[in-house]
């Protein structure tokens, strides 16, 4: 009696959070007929923003992969004095509030900031903006794809004759590159939903620097469907990378690899 | 039993956040320009503090406000006319300013300095009250060339206030209230009398309001001697020109 109860309230409470999850994402797409959110989407205030969101994202993840890598490899390979302290400062950007992370980049950045630049309100700021709070994402997940590469397999690589950065490229890298992915995939969903250190640092012009999320900022006070309709593109999006990361990461990426690279530098 | 005293525990959490507060309070969506007068004029009273043309879209999707104390009329009267709040009145007026860093690097000294190449203008965006206004000066001094010039469009005064005072723009347009808040910060420029626009702020009693009675005495008051002898002390105009 009292177990069926106690299940009874258990689906009760699961039926409930789910509801709670699905619902809202749901309503998005229930309010306004598919029809006239697809209409929506030709505005130029969408289109404009969606071009700002591809371009800034489309740099920062880049930038993020060029910078973010070594670093992550390094923390990941050495150990160190500080290590800690340094993976600890790497994940602080994660948990700062958005609004915190503005600030932060206009005191640095600012005209009247440390270094005194020219960057605020220019593109620029928001792919700094999008990089700083998105990177640590990332870089986490790298240092731990890095850190499972077996030392064993980077050993032989190396005796077999193959140099540091051959070994890394060829090596350390194709195993790794699941947890990359996922790390990335993720890192870009974070980027693109940024926005309340894009606001404060970029400021928000249409064409120029107002992201997806900034125009549904926007839009929600002057017309709701066109706000609701980039809402529906932005979930998509959203679903569209979740999915991707799903299926890096049911991959096995180590057998796939190792034969070819032994194959390879014997 | 533990996990059913945890369900109860959890929904009353959730019903008593939603719940409202005291109907003796009322609840103000007032403009961001607002910000310092009204609390002096209804100390006791829940404010929220934003762009109207936001506030006015909360209202419209059922926010729980009870007054609406807006940067122009035309917000009100849509919200009257769609049967959202009472019949708007005007309850004080304003006068738009340019503003300069007190540093002032892009060497501003009137409206018409915002032509130059390069000057990072400010201003608040589409739908919102002091950006439309700011719109209209430009047009009647003709220089709605000075667009080009607009680095941001900010979603509330202060926030073109705030991006002013913090020397990132060279130049944006608020309320002479609001640059009263930052003087030690800010220089203000007028504008030449021909582009003044109108400045009329409008409040009503949202139709859904829980707490009327506390809502009506609010407006009351600051329609009041009260009322009118705060926003002046602010430096906000009489209700009449």
């Amino acid at each position: 009696m009292r177990r069926t109860l106690l299940a009874a309230l258990a689906l009760a409470a699961a039926a409930v959070a789910l509801a709670f999850l699905v619902l809202p994402v749901a309503a998005i797409f229930l309010r306004v007929p598919p029809g006239k959110l697809l209409h929506q989407l030709s505005s130029p205030v969408v289109t404009d923003a969606l071009i700002v969101s591809a371009k800034t994202s489309a740099i920062a993840q880049a930038l993020i992969i060029v910078f973010g890598t070594p670093l992550a490899y390094l923390v990941a390979s050495r150990r160190f004095r500080g290590r800690a302290l340094v993976v600890t400062l790497i994940e602080l950007p994660l948990v700062l509030p958005p609004a915190v992370a503005g600030i932060g980049l206009l005191a640095l950045f600012g005209r009247a900031g440390l270094l005194g630049t020219s960057i605020p309100f220019t593109q620029t700021a928001v792919v700094l903006a999008v990089a700083f709070v998105a990177s640590p994402l990332y870089i986490r997940q790298a240092i731990a794809a890095f850190e499972a590469v077996d030392p064993d397999v980077v050993a032989a690589a190396r005796t077999l004759g193959a140099g540091p950065g051959r070994t890394f490229f060829r090596v350390v890298l194709p195993l790794a590159r699941g947890g990359l992915a996922a790390g990335e995939a993720l890192a870009f969903a974070r980027g693109l939903g940024e926005f309340g250190a894009t606001i404060m640092f970029a400021g928000s012009l249409q064409g120029l620097t107002q992201t997806l999320p900034l125009a549904i900022y926007e839009e929600f006070a002057l017309d709701f469907d066109t706000a609701l309709a980039m809402g529906a593109l932005l979930v998509v999006v959203s679903a569209a990378l979740l999915v991707i990361l799903k299926l890096v990461l049911t991959w096995q990426p180590s057998r796939q690899t190792s034969g070819f690279l032994f194959v390879r530098s014997s | 039993m533990r996990l059913a005293l945890a369900a109860v525990l959890a929904v009353g959490i959730v019903t008593g956040a939603s719940a409202q507060p005291g109907a003796t309070r009322a609840t103000v969506y007032a403009a961001s320009s607002l910000t310092d007068a009204l609390p002096t004029i209804a100390p006791r009273a829940y404010f929220s503090f934003a762009g109207s043309n936001t506030l006015a879209a909360q209202i419209r999707q059922g926010a729980p406000a009870d007054v609406f104390a807006a940067a122009n009329m035309k917000l009100p009267r849509d919200l009257y006319g769609d049967g959202f709040c009472s019949k708007p009145v005007v309850f004080t007026r304003n006068a738009l300013v340019l503003i300069v860093p007190r540093a002032n690097p892009a060497h501003i000294r009137t409206v018409f300095d915002l032509r130059r190449k390069g000057v990072k203008l400010v201003i608040a965006g589409k739908g919102v009250p002091v950006g439309d206004y700011t719109l209209q000066v430009l047009r009647k001094l003709k220089l709605t060339g000075v667009l080009e010039n607009v680095v941001s469009r900010e979603t509330d005064v202060r926030e073109v206030l705030a991006k002013v005072a913090l020397d990132e723009a060279d130049a944006g347009f608020v309320y002479a209230t609001d640059a009263k808040t930052a003087s030690s910060k800010v220089r203000v420029i007028s504008i030449p009398q021909r582009g003044r626009p109108n400045v009329e702020y409008g409040i009503c009693v949202v139709r859904a309001s829980h707490s009327k009675p506390a809502a009506q005495a609010l407006v009351k008051r600051v329609l009041g001697p009260i009322g009118q002898k705060v926003l002046r002390r602010y430096g906000f105009l009489p209700r009449k020109p």
